[in-house]
């Protein structure tokens, strides 16, 4: 099975986005939207492909590798099964900051949401390094104890938040906290491109480190990891991308936690290869969601989290029961 | 030639000094027996020893270099250190277990050749895993795990082992053949600091007993001479008698010293960390 799984990884990925881009309101043929694509074509049809559904597949792909990374990636660091961004709070706070932008700022301002949620996920996760620090440094216990803390905290803001909103801007605040990628645009996916490829690159930098890091800190301390230094570059890297997944497109669930078990469950351990083949379902997974969020229901939109939930728990049942 | 040397060494978690003033010496090419009773400070030594753990007071020298100035990889390219303890959060193959042995070499970036392979494929021979190669090690029996640990700190074919009680939960014959395995490596110039709660398997296996008691050096010297009546009632509050056998001395506990834990040793034996 690992050996065909990688083609059909290639082959999900390439599937997805080519649904993503075959769907939406406008009914394109695949021959006009490949047209769209490389410049020709009439100029309705490459309105849509170019400025519409290609940045919205874009951030789709960047928002789910980054959150399947993250997770990936905080599994190991922290030898814990269940972290993910939102266990340890970084979701909670870039979602509370953007919800509370949604409806505070004035709506010539309403182009600084991302920002704030950026803003509000790095503040979360400072502040659950700043709970976690004991005598001897932020161990994983305290990482996750913080994060609980501090998810609760920025759960209550959200709900604060929304109770007051006003009718207007409730729709918008509630897409933050339920997943969208309605408000994509080519500058937003540019602009999350070479963030979300740094952070994954400090991360693909520390693979092996990860790998002996989920067998215990004072077995990777004794292999020559430097743990204090990695869990700190690994924690922020991780906060980064999650940061940025939620500031473009709110709070989607699902993807972080369980797309490393799958690639887990399908491919084993090999740390590096873990994270790279994270990304590749956690984006496949998102911009098929995505797609579907667009497409169940004639007229309307569905969260993006719970397609991604829907379309990830039987898959992870089923892999869950055989290896069993 | 000495393979690792400690000075004043002191340590401990936050403000609490569990071990030092403590002087260390291993030689490379023999074997030291880490004794003591629960608490004495043998696992924190241990770390202090492997670099895990910062030192408060004192220096440690790897193979002549200042362990302080070295990276963690340099550090873990020398030194084969077993824990005590594994979390396994993932299902990991013997196989990918004992690899992880390989990583301080490989750094990074660079990919396992061959070499590297044979170094896994040897250090699970050595220790009968061959059979194991794609048994998830979660699977495995607590003894079995030892095993993993030990043939992962042998992958990386280091000069200095630590073993935090490698011997704890294994049958007699993994013991031994943990001996032989140990003994054979010694044999070839590989330094070893072993931690041990078994007073005769210390005796077969090491070539001096360090004794920790409170933090500090109770007594060091060849086992026999070290683990004295005296000396074992004194510091693990057990009556021992030697019983001269066809295999050589042994020593048999006969019952716990009265009122041992009313007497415990002062932090440090009263001397101080500079």
């Amino acid at each position: 099975m690992r050996r065909a799984a990688d083609p059909l990884l290639a082959l999900a990925l390439v599937g997805a986005a080519l649904a993503s881009l075959l769907t939406g309101s406008v009914a394109l043929t695949p021959l006009e939207v490949g047209t769209a694509l490389v410049g020709g074509g009439e100029d309705t049809a490459r309105v849509v492909v170019l400025s519409l559904r290609l940045p919205r597949l874009g951030l789709a792909l960047l928002v789910g590798a980054s959150l399947a990374l993250a997770g990936a990636a905080l599994q190991s660091l922290l030898a814990n099964p269940l972290a993910d961004p939102f266990l340890l709070g970084i979701s909670g706070g870039g979602a509370a900051a953007a919800t509370l932008a949604v409806v505070a700022l004035p709506a010539v301002l309403l182009g600084l949401v991302p920002l704030a949620g950026m803003g509000g996920a790095a503040l979360a996760t400072g502040l659950v390094w700043w709970l976690a620090r004991g005598p001897l440094g932020a161990s994983s216990t305290r990482l996750i104890l913080a994060g609980v803390a501090v998810n609760a905290a920025a759960s209550a803001v959200i709900l604060l938040v929304l109770a007051f909103a006003s009718g207007s801007r409730l729709p918008g605040a509630l897409a933050v906290t339920m997943g969208s990628l309605a408000g994509a645009s080519a500058a937003r996916a540019w602009w999350l491109l070479p963030y979300t490829l740094g952070a994954a690159a400090v991360l693909l930098h520390h693979g092996r480190d990860l790998g002996l890091l989920g067998t215990g800190e004072e077995s990777a301390a004794g292999l020559g990891v430097d743990v204090p230094a990695v869990r700190r570059r690994v924690f922020l890297a991780a906060a980064a991308l999650c940061g940025g997944a939620v500031a473009f497109a709110g709070v989607i669930g699902f993807v972080g936690l369980v797309t490393p078990h799958l690639c887990r469950l399908v491919w084993g351990q090999a740390p590096r290869r873990l994270l790279v083949r994270s990304a590749v379902l956690g984006a496949a997974l998102t911009a098929a969601g995505d797609t579907l969020a667009r497409r169940l229901v004639p007229g309307a939109e569905l969260p993006v989290g719970v397609i991604t939930a829907l379309l990830g728990v039987p898959f992870f049942v089923a892999l869950l029961r055989r290896s069993a | 030639m000495t393979a690792l040397s400690a000075r004043g060494l002191c340590g401990g978690y936050g403000a609490r000094r569990v071990v030092g003033p403590v002087d260390v010496d291993i030689a490379a090419g023999s074997c030291t027996a880490v004794l003591g009773p629960n608490g004495a400070g043998k696992s924190t030594l241990l770390r202090l020893l492997a670099g895990i753990l910062r030192p408060s007071a004192g220096m440690v020298e790897l193979l002549g270099r200042d362990i302080a100035a070295m990276r963690r990889r340099e550090v873990a390219c020398l030194v084969g250190f077993v824990p005590q303890a594994l979390a396994l959060a993932f299902p990991l193959t013997v196989h990918e277990m004992v690899s992880q042995g390989r990583t301080p070499r490989l750094g990074p970036w660079r990919p396992a050749g061959l070499a590297d392979e044979a170094a896994v494929e040897a250090a699970m021979r050595d220790l009968g895993l061959g059979a194991h190669r794609d048994t998830p090690v979660h699977t495995l029996s607590g003894g079995e795990r030892q095993l993993v640990l030990l043939a992962r700190a042998l992958a990386g074919e280091p000069r200095l082992l630590l073993l935090d009680e490698p011997a704890t939960g294994l049958d007699v014959r993994h013991q031994l053949q943990l001996v032989d395995t140990v003994r054979r490596l010694v044999e070839r110039g590989v330094g070893a600091a072993i931690v041990l709660h078994d007073w005769n398997l210390a005796c077969r296996l090491a070539d001096t007993a360090l004794v920790l008691h409170g933090g500090t050096i109770a007594a060091s010297g060849p086992p026999h001479e070290v683990l004295s009546p005296d000396l074992v009632a004194r510091v693990f509050g057990v009556a021992v008698e030697r019983v001269l056998t066809p295999g050589g001395l042994l020593l048999a506990p006969r019952h716990a010293v009265a009122g041992w834990l009313d007497a415990p040793p002062a932090p440090g034996g009263g001397r101080a960390c500079r």
